[in-house]
């Protein structure tokens, strides 16, 4: 009897039904669409936040003090530690290696420059990778450098190209107030003297005018084996910028980052595998030999508290629509209950006992809810792929137990927009209902 | 009842249909309080939820730019380079001219700044670099530095130092120790108490910081700072008008936007608010097309009232003009309390997220009124429409 009223019913009033699943599915659209951007905008934003520069620097572990003072260092460049470039590889190998967005290492010394229009000037020159390729085990193919960790770098000409096989490695970038002051433009050639090894002076080219707005700006880059050669250290670099993807920090990470020591094995575990910048770093320090690593904290603790503001941003937002979306539901739930108070009086007249009408309205809510909740679900997956896509240029990962939690609020909203007012008036006499007096 | 009054005096029909006009719509609002109620709250909550949305969209620019000064400071307020060369030996510029250009920055935007003063000393140990700064202003700008002890907290303080991680370690100095500050020729020794130890990760980890007067005194540069760094909360592309207007009123300092910072400042906000924009409109094309289905129901259930009428005489456009009229009073009136609401729920969400007020816009008056209108009036429209071109008597009759 129930299932041929259910039956009914849905025969009946085939565009009221039809109506509330739209609403439900758009509700639900909603929901799913706000539960897949919450949950991964933490990572979407961490990405972006990568646009501030490396987060981690690895140096070596007994390096001298750098007496720097406006870009002039009063300690010499001999004596000190240095890492060895074939250990590179090795820092995206660890635990986190797939948080590991890029690394770029650097090796600077002073040259004076023969050529150009002041000749004999004074500058930085320092070795990186631009886009180099560092083979890996899993991915022989792996090609980082600053490319790839300061998106923001920009150059007026072209990069040089330091692949492997053929790269020239006798071109370099000028960054753009030391080429203004110098004279300097693409396509100049210059001589490069290092300070303190005339012997090794070195003819090369500039194949660009780089942009950074940082202190790079006032000095020149050039492929890491160019600098190499300059400062006759071959296979050796000075500290490597590295850019991880991290999760904020907490009271965890910060008792780690006193005292390692100080964390009970359970707490040593947890803090190891998640992505902190201070867990990622302590990986980094195990896996290169004789290196320090060290968050940057201007870029890991900033990151840190902008994704957090984020996150509670969207969160909060998502929160006050999907009530608005719910309470829109019940609205429209109780519309189309109301209008059938004859016929719940009628059922009553024909003795119909109350929990039967109200199994009638569940049957009912159940239905309409989980159509509603699937389309629903459909639809809002493809709304946060729109908005992944067109923001930040990449899909977004819908989470399984997205599903449960839409078709259940889906299914409740429709309850509580149906059944309370079935209720009332299924309490009330049939008769009264039934001459209309409700 | 309807039909009782429409055999009101027809002398003069315009007075009458107005007349009966005004009475269909105040009985239609008055008489079904259950369902007047629910018209009510889905507009009130849709108009609700845009308004505190448009609300928060339109502060969210100001509000991150604030929370990215967690990044430090964004503004470098320096002598010429060239002008520095010139001057040779005589390094840095005088310490107040700074201060008024930084002072000069607009006021509520400012959040700190300090002068630094670079120099070349010998601690107990070895030598290392000195930083004359102002510690309150240095403070804003440095969010991020991790202290352990404490910092520095006036600015006429000379008993007391912070030193770099790194160069604590190499000195062997923990918190609460003192170390001897000699200048380069050996004229003055002057003991500082390390207060707390500073871990960035970055060149600040090697030096040691003291307030500006000790370190004049001590590199012997009285009233000299190298240059001022300052954290201003500045949206998208002000960091270039404002640094280029005070460039124009200071023209010998040189005064510029840290690229690196306000470059990746912009990236980010233009993130965010297209997110944000994004997610207001999908919520905002949801939030109507929900408040619409509601009202498509409300209006189709009164199709029987729609027939009684037209058979009693009431034209097409007597009707259609009637739910239309009736659909605006309601949206205006829900849209009113939304308005309120809206503004209620916009000041929790600013709160909750940015522990701040958000700030109430005009347009979002005009905005979130022509919006639950359009949403209404269409959704009343189209079961109308389909409602005056049935024939009364099926209608009537319950079909």
């Amino acid at each position: 009897m129930l299932l041929r009223m259910l039956r009914q019913s849905f025969f009946e009033g085939r565009r009221r039904k039809a109506l509330a699943a739209t609403t439900v599915a758009l509700a639900a659209t909603l929901i799913t669409a706000l539960f897949a951007l919450s949950v991964d905008i933490g990572d979407k934003m961490a990405r972006e936040m990568k646009s501030y520069g490396s987060n981690i620097r690895v140096t070596p572990k007994g390096d001298a003090m750098p007496l720097m003072i406006g870009g002039v260092d009063y300690n010499p460049l001999k004596g000190r530690d240095h890492l060895n470039e074939r250990d590179l590889p090795k820092i995206k190998d660890i635990f986190w290696r797939n948080n590991i967005v890029g690394l770029a290492p650097r090796l600077s010394l002073p040259v004076r420059i023969e050529g150009g229009k002041d000749a004999g000037a004074e500058a930085t020159l320092t070795g990186t990778y631009f886009s180099h390729v560092v083979p890996l085990p899993d991915d022989p193919d792996y090609r980082t450098g600053v490319r790839v960790i300061n998106p923001l770098w920009r150059v007026d000409g072209v990069w040089p190209d330091d692949s492997p096989d053929g790269g020239a490695t006798d071109t370099i970038l000028v960054g753009h107030t030391l080429a203004a002051r110098l004279g300097i433009a693409t396509g100049d050639s210059l001589t490069l003297v290092p300070a303190d090894n005339q012997a090794a002076a070195r003819p090369v080219s500039v194949s660009g005018i780089l942009f950074t707005g940082g202190p790079e700006d006032d000095s020149m880059i050039a492929p890491l084996k160019l600098a190499q050669e300059l400062s006759a250290l071959p296979g050796k670099v000075q500290s490597v910028d590295v850019s991880a993807l991290t999760i904020p920090e907490n009271e965890l990470s910060t008792k780690a980052r006193r005292d390692t020591e100080a964390l009970s094995t359970e707490e040593y575990d947890i803090w190891y595998c998640t992505a902190y910048v201070s867990s990622i770093a302590h990986q980094i320090e195990e896996a290169v030999v004789n290196a320090a690593a060290r968050p940057i904290w201007q870029v890991a603790a900033g990151e840190g508290a902008v994704i957090g503001r984020i996150q509670t941003l969207l969160l909060v937002v998502s929160l006050a629509a999907i009530a608005a979306a719910a309470m829109s539901v019940s609205a429209l739930m109780n519309t189309t209950v109301m209008e059938r108070a004859r016929e719940i009086g009628l059922m009553k007249a024909l003795g119909a006992a109350p929990w039967e009408i109200h199994l009638l309205f569940i049957g009912e809510s159940l239905i309409v809810g989980l159509i509603g909740g699937v389309i629903g679900l459909a639809a809002g997956a493809g709304v946060a792929q729109l908005v992944g896509w067109s923001i930040f240029g990449a899909g977004v990962e819908i989470q399984p137990i997205t599903i449960p939690v839409v078709l259940v609020v889906s299914v409740l909203t429709v309850l509580a927009g149906s059944v309370l007012p079935a209720r009332s008036i299924a309490a009330l006499l049939p008769v009264e209902v039934l001459h209309g007096r409700r | 009842m309807a039909a009782a009054k429409s055999t009101a005096p027809r002398r003069s029909a315009g007075r009458g249909r107005l007349g009966m006009f005004l009475h269909l719509i105040l009985r239609s609002l008055t008489a079904r309080n259950g369902r007047l109620g629910i018209a009510l709250a889905a507009i009130t909550v849709g108009a609700a939820v845009v308004s505190s949305l448009t609300n928060l969209y339109f502060d969210i620019s100001i509000k991150m730019s604030e929370e990215l000064r967690a990044f430090g400071a964004n503004v470098i307020i320096s002598p010429h380079k060239t002008e520095q060369k010139k001057a040779g030996s005589d390094r840095g510029v005088d310490a107040a001219r700074l201060t008024e250009a930084l002072h000069a920055l607009p006021k509520d935007k400012l959040l700190g700044g300090s002068p630094f003063l670079y120099g070349l000393v010998r601690l107990d140990l070895a030598n290392a670099v000195l930083v004359g700064v102002d510690f309150p202003g240095l403070r804003t700008i440095s969010p991020y530095w991790q202290v352990q002890g404490s910092w520095v907290s006036a600015n006429f303080d000379e008993r007391n130092a912070m030193v770099g991680r790194r160069l604590a370690e190499s000195m062997e100095l923990t918190v609460g120790k003192t170390v001897t500050i000699t200048n380069a020729d050996r004229t003055i020794r002057h003991p500082v108490t390390v207060r707390g130890i500073i871990d960035t990760g970055d060149a600040e980890d090697d030096q040691i910081f003291v307030n500006l007067s000790l370190a004049e005194k001590i590199l012997n540069l009285p009233g000299k700072a190298d240059f001022m760094m300052a954290s201003v909360v500045l949206q998208a592309n002000e960091a270039d008008i404002v640094t280029a207007r005070l460039g124009a009123e200071f023209p010998d300092l040189d005064i510029r936007p840290i690229r690196k910072i306000s470059q990746a400042d912009g990236q980010i906000l233009e993130k965010i608010q297209g997110l944000m924009a994004l997610v207001a409109g999908v919520i905002l094309v949801i939030t109507t097309l929900c408040v619409n289905a509601t009202l498509t129901a409300m209006v189709a259930e009164r199709t029987p009232q729609i027939g009684l009428q037209k058979a009693i005489g009431a034209s097409n456009r007597d009707i259609v003009v009637q739910f239309l009229s009736e659909t605006a009073v309601i949206a205006v009136v829900a849209t009113a309390l939304g308005l309120g609401f809206g503004f209620l729920l916009a000041q929790a969400l600013g709160q909750a997220v940015f522990s701040a007020w958000v700030t109430f816009r005009p347009i979002v008056i005009p905005l979130t009124l022509f919006l639950s209108l359009a949403a209404a009036l269409a959704a009343s429209i189209l079961p109308v429409r389909g409602a005056i071109r049935i024939a009364p008597a099926r209608v009537l009759r319950g079909e």
